[in-house]
């Protein structure tokens, strides 16, 4: 499952939320929760925690699928999901959750995939009915027979989930399938008894008061997320008697709140005054900073439009970029100095060959191939060919100040080097709704955010999912990307079981998609997570559920917060 | 005096009908509502789309249809969430008409206290202070004064005063997940309504001095003067009464245009009232949403106009039709 | 946005101008001394190109973000951009939004007022229902869809600012006409046989040109602030242009960090433009209507 989420910031746009440890309640003065020091092992204590933007609803597989912070202020803590992610010997890995009794076992059976999971007995939902074999079966039919479902992905390879057994869930597949375990993992699983002959979507879109995981979430739209512990939990019980998620109105806000501490955690979007938060010293503050995310941002160039349209000039116009001169300017306090050249997202770096390192700055190469492609330049002046000025339309969405100054910096690199470059920003629901569909772009600017560790990246550059009739207008191949020898490397890593040859293969494609440029990436947009020293637990960055996914093991130093 | 109200409230609404008329319309002209749906896989989404809200037929048509279902209080469905439009209206305007009442009280009261006081003290110290006030509120843009607002006031306070929690709170209207009517609420009140009003309260009380001014220059006052009526008496039975008339229509007028301020304000305050449904909405271009945001904001406009008037007409028997 | 339209609610007879109310506006030093700031501010806009001691979009990197020193008076921006020259450049960007947007809804306003001043009662009846109407529309609402819709480009900002500021002057022209239309010297023109065109142009407007030069300066007041609010929400001009409220905007983030001086510059500039466009502006109005004069 691939999450093809965009990272839709800025003051306009979006709502920041953050966390903050504090005392809710009336008079302002601390009436949140059993307080004071003492051996008492009752959760205690309220904390308010961000969300940079409100999620639109919480049907989590439908509308408001990839929800970045739908995912890290309810799903992650109510949905029951078959693997947790952990970092082991360096290596970002799926561990078994608490909802498995152990590690799923793949198999073959009359030459057909078959994935078989052992459920922890314990597991059970919020109002007591155990957590079985027949919830996963109803997942698999609710994605494949729902209407509005965000990605059917691997689920359609399903040829069936045997729930005779129901602490065992077998999943038999079609085809053979790498992916497997992004299954019932980024979509988790649903609550058959609560959800079956009923409207899903419209069960969950406002939110729900089961859960399967450690926290009840009650949310009050436009304001706030509510988590507090689920009594049937059968983890470790959260040490918090409440969690508050805030919703905020823009990054700027996000970033006033944490500084004046009526919120005390935020995991915000990289905006330069974050960086420069980050680098500046306070006692009161704790942090981290990771480039290991799952996110690439990257200039999208549309393959299809004049003057990208040949290859030569799309690698003019890498080499026309100073990038490293972008990333140190947005990221070089951080200590991010160089590029990232591959499309694999840094999560997946072994699957990832450092392909675009070959495209640096160099004015000398611009000029070759430009003229090799038949551009001429009069002095300073724009590259001209047959009458036509090599123009670029740079876009990003509206509202992201980070964006639109990396944009300016691009627009004077560009000019230096012969470019037109003229900014035409977008709201990000035309950007992605429209533009990007339909083709009706130049150059934009924009993340791709992946949350799963399996790599593949055939979804956004194999010729077959360009949006067109074959796949009914909803292939994400927005930058037309036409590379006939690449296709085969690319589908191969979405299939191939044996994990060097998918390597091989994914790096081979690589090396091919850098040849033929068909998009420069950027940098890996960190993440950064900043909060009050208060604060006690495990808190680090998890790339792919989020800061707050193991909220329920945070406590607040004195059971104040 | 029934009759009086009745009239007033019938004559609104024809303005009514063709403001939401005229809003209905420009949404339509200017945002697409088959975006979303275009997206779908199922081609037949739009044309059902198109039947539903009459699209191929003219606007008034369209608008008919609209009426009718908002009579029955369906606005549609929201493109972005799903929710009924209806739903999502309720709850911000409820936020929303918290900040305006308390916005437009504590205005009011600045005002034309500040406005008596210069008005006594015409071209003193006090009075050249406060005029030189009201023109730097009326010069400074809304926006700004609520991020230097918060810088100073939220987070400065804060540090000077070693605070572990800001004394004026500035995201949302409760800290944390709370509600009601607290002290915690009140504090969250006060940037907010700065924000939103430092123009008004500037221009009120302008307006305030002036008409005190010109009403204690005025014959029946120094008449009362000279029969050694007490001052204090004076100036609240006589001067003031007749003083606050003017400020009322103005009053009216100014709690409508006060909507474009509420979308800057809930913005930098994080308050989920019209404004930021507005902004989301614009966002995405939720059509159902932009159009019934727009209808009802004229509506709320024009029953503010509406009760102003006849608090006028209240205060001044001569309005009245005889 | 309920700033600056105080003077359409104190419509009075407009005394002829001419030599006697320069004298009286001079009397008046605030204004003068506004005068000056606004002449001195524009001029130094204006002269951008020549004075700015930067091109306003070069850009430094390596330098990126330093607070105001002796090389950049008012520091950089996160590109290294010298603050300083951009206000400058800003500023003609601004200032001509305001000054078009002013010209602009005065034109219509002005017009709309005095035929529905001047042309009857049915006429009057059907403009001023208009007009009010246009009073009620929430106005930053249905700006902000026009651009996001229509586009960016400073003509189309122009174009919807004049859109909602235009019913304020076309409210005082028609009062100041109303009252005028009665008087010895229409009913005179009336009299020889003057048409109607003719004697709203000959004889009506030049005695409204008081409280129209007022609510010019109001108008230009609250159309620079009405687009850095604009900005605020996100439709500002697009680059490389900028104007000081896409400035003040870009510097929202910077709120309690040590970049907090970028918030200062064009807020200060904004501030000092319309503050003094204000004093002009109301010692106009007690140079035409002497009842307001602080006794």
């Amino acid at each position: 499952m691939r999450r093809w989420t965009t990272m839709v910031t800025g003051a306009l746009v979006c709502a920041l939320a953050l966390g903050a440890c504090s005392s809710s309640g009336e008079g302002g003065n601390g009436a949140g929760g059993p307080s004071g020091p003492g051996p008492t092992r009752k959760a205690a204590g309220t904390l308010v925690l961000g969300a940079e933007q409100e999620p639109d609803c919480a049907d989590w597989i439908g509308s408001c699928a990839g929800s970045a912070w739908g995912l890290w202020t309810i799903q992650v803590h109510t949905i029951p999901r078959v693997f947790d992610y952990r970092k082991q010997a360096g290596v970002w890995t799926e561990v078994p959750s608490p909802l498995l009794a152990g590690a799923p076992e793949v198999s073959e059976r009359d030459g057909k995939q078959v994935v078989t999971y052992r459920l922890n007995p314990a597991a059970r939902w919020s109002d007591g009915t155990p957590i079985t074999s027949a919830d996963f079966r109803f997942t698999w039919r609710a994605v494949v027979d729902g209407e509005d479902i965000y990605d059917k992905t691997g689920y359609d390879l399903i040829e069936s989930v045997d729930d005779s057994d129901p602490r065992t869930v077998v999943v038999t597949f079609r085809e053979r399938y790498a992916s497997w375990r992004g299954l019932f993992a980024a979509y988790g699983v649903l609550p058959r008894h609560l959800l079956e002959g009923k409207d899903r979507a419209e069960e969950m879109a406002d939110g729900y008061e089961w859960s399967g995981g450690p926290w009840i979430a009650r949310w009050r739209k436009g304001e706030s997320v509510t988590l507090t512990p689920n009594p049937r939990w059968w983890g470790p019980p959260p040490k918090l008697a409440k969690v508050v998620f805030k919703f905020l109105a823009s990054s700027a806000a996000e970033f006033k709140a944490f500084e004046s501490r009526t919120v005390k955690a935020i995991y915000p979007q990289p905006q330069l005054e974050v960086v420069g938060k980050v680098t500046r010293r306070d006692p009161q503050a704790r942090r981290f900073v990771t480039t290991e995310t799952g996110n690439v941002e990257a200039l999208w160039v549309n393959n299809d439009r004049f003057p990208f349209d040949d290859v030569r000039v799309r690698q003019a116009f890498a080499y026309a970029v100073d990038r490293e001169a972008i990333v140190r300017r947005l990221f070089g306090r951080l200590g991010v100095t160089e590029p990232v050249h591959s499309f694999n997202p840094p999560i997946q770096s072994r699957y990832a060959a450092p392909a675009f390192e070959r495209y640096r700055a160099d004015p000398r190469r611009v000029e070759e191939l430009m003229r090799a492609a038949g551009f001429r330049r009069d002095g300073d002046g724009p590259w001209r060919k047959d009458g036509r000025v090599a123009e670029v339309v740079l876009t990003t969405t509206t509202g992201n100040k980070r964006r639109e100054l990396t944009l300016q910096i691009l627009q004077e690199q560009l000019r230096r080097a012969g470019f037109r470059a003229r900014i035409g920003n977008l709201p990000p629901a035309d950007l992605f709704g429209e533009h990007l569909p339909n083709g009706d772009f130049q150059v934009a600017l924009y993340a791709q955010v992946v949350t799963t560790l399996d790599p593949g990246l055939c979804v956004v550059f194999c010729a077959k999912n360009i949006p067109g009739p074959d796949n009914d207008h909803s292939g994400q191949n927005f930058t037309r990307t036409r590379v006939p020898e690449a296709d085969p490397f690319l589908e191969r890593v979405d299939v191939e079981a044996d994990e060097q040859e998918r390597i091989a293969a994914s790096k081979r494609a690589d090396e091919l998609l850098a040849e033929a440029m068909v998009s420069l990436p950027l940098d890996p947009l960190p993440n950064i997570g900043l909060w009050d020293r208060r604060i006690e637990g495990p808190v680090a960055d998890n790339p792919v559920l989020g800061m707050f996914w193991n909220v329920h093991e945070w406590r607040c130093r004195g059971g104040r917060c | 005096m029934l009759t009086f109200v009745a009239r007033r409230a019938l004559a609104a609404v024809p303005v009514l009908l063709v403001a939401s008329f005229l809003s209905f319309w420009f949404v339509r002209v200017t945002v697409d509502p088959t975006a979303k749906v275009r997206q779908s896989r199922d081609p037949q989404a739009v044309a059902r789309l198109r039947e539903r809200l009459r699209l191929d037929e003219p606007v008034v048509v369209q608008y008919g249809v609209w009426v009718r279902d908002a009579l029955r209080g369906d606005l549609g469905t929201s493109e972005r969430t799903g929710e009924p439009v209806s739903r999502m209206l309720r709850r911000a305007l409820w936020t929303t008409t918290q900040l305006l009442l308390w916005g437009t009280a504590a205005a009011a009261l600045v005002a034309v206290a500040v406005g008596v006081y210069s008005a006594l003290r015409a071209g003193g110290v006090a009075d050249h202070l406060l005029t030189t006030l009201a023109f730097l509120g009326l010069a400074m843009p809304p926006f700004w004064f609520g991020l230097l607002a918060i810088q100073i006031l939220a987070v400065d306070l804060t540090r000077w005063l070693g605070l572990s929690e800001p004394l004026f709170g500035f995201v949302g209207l409760h800290s944390g997940d709370g509600s009601g009517f607290t002290l915690d609420y009140l504090r969250h009140l006060v940037l907010p309504v700065m924000t939103l009003t430092v123009g008004i309260v500037a221009e009120w009380s302008r307006f305030q001095r002036a008409s005190m001014v010109e009403v204690l220059a005025a014959p029946y006052i120094r008449t009362a003067r000279a029969k050694g009526v007490p001052r204090s008496r004076l100036v609240v039975r006589h001067a003031l009464r007749n003083a606050l008339l003017p400020l009322v229509t103005v009053m009216a007028l100014d709690v409508g245009l006060l909507f474009g301020g509420v979308i800057v304000t809930e913005q930098i305050f994080s308050i989920p009232g019209m404004g930021r449904l507005f902004v989301e909405s614009l966002r995405v271009g939720d059509a159902p949403v932009l159009v019934a945001w727009t209808v009802v904001t004229a509506a709320f406009v024009i029953a503010a106009n509406l009760v102003a008037d006849l608090a006028y007409g209240f205060l001044d028997p001569r309005v009245r039709p005889r | 946005m309920s700033t600056g339209h105080g003077a359409d609610r104190r419509p009075g007879p407009s005394a002829p101008p001419g030599r006697r109310a320069l004298r009286r506006f001079v009397r008046r030093r605030p204004a003068v001394v506004a005068l000056v700031v606004l002449v001195l501010l524009a001029a130094a806009c204006a002269a951008a190109p020549w004075l700015a001691p930067y091109p306003p979009n070069r850009q430094d990197l390596l330098l990126g973000p330093v607070p105001p020193n002796r090389s950049h008076w008012l520091g950089t921006d996160e590109l290294g951009r010298d603050q300083l020259s951009r206000i400058l450049h800003a500023g003609r960007i601004s200032l001509s939004i305001g000054l078009a947007v002013g010209a602009l809804s005065t034109a219509v306003g002005t017009a709309v007022g005095a035929v529905a001043g001047y042309a009857g009662r049915r006429v009057d009846q059907a403009l001023m229902r208009v007009t009010d109407l246009f009073l009620v529309l929430p106005g930053i609402a249905i700006l902000a869809i026009a651009l996001e819709r229509l586009g960016r480009s400073p003509a189309v900002i122009v174009l919807v600012l004049a859109g909602l500021f235009w019913m304020y002057v076309a409210r005082v022209v028609r009062a100041e006409v109303l009252s005028l239309r009665e008087r010895e010297f229409v009913e005179a023109a009336r009299a020889v046989g003057a048409s109607g065109t003719r004697i709203v142009v000959r004889h009506l407007l030049p005695n409204v040109v008081g409280v129209v030069v007022v609510n010019a300066a109001l108008a230009v007041a609250a159309a620079i602030i009405a687009e850095s609010t604009l900005s605020f929400l996100g439709f500002g001009v697009q680059p490389p242009a900028t104007s000081w409220g896409v400035m003040l905007a870009d510097a929202e983030g910077y709120v309690a960090t040590p970049q907090a001086y970028l918030l200062y510059g064009p807020g200060v500039a904004i501030l000092l433009t319309v503050l003094s466009v204000n004093f002009v502006g109301d010692g106009l109005r007690e140079v035409f209507d002497p009842r307001t004069a602080p006794r």
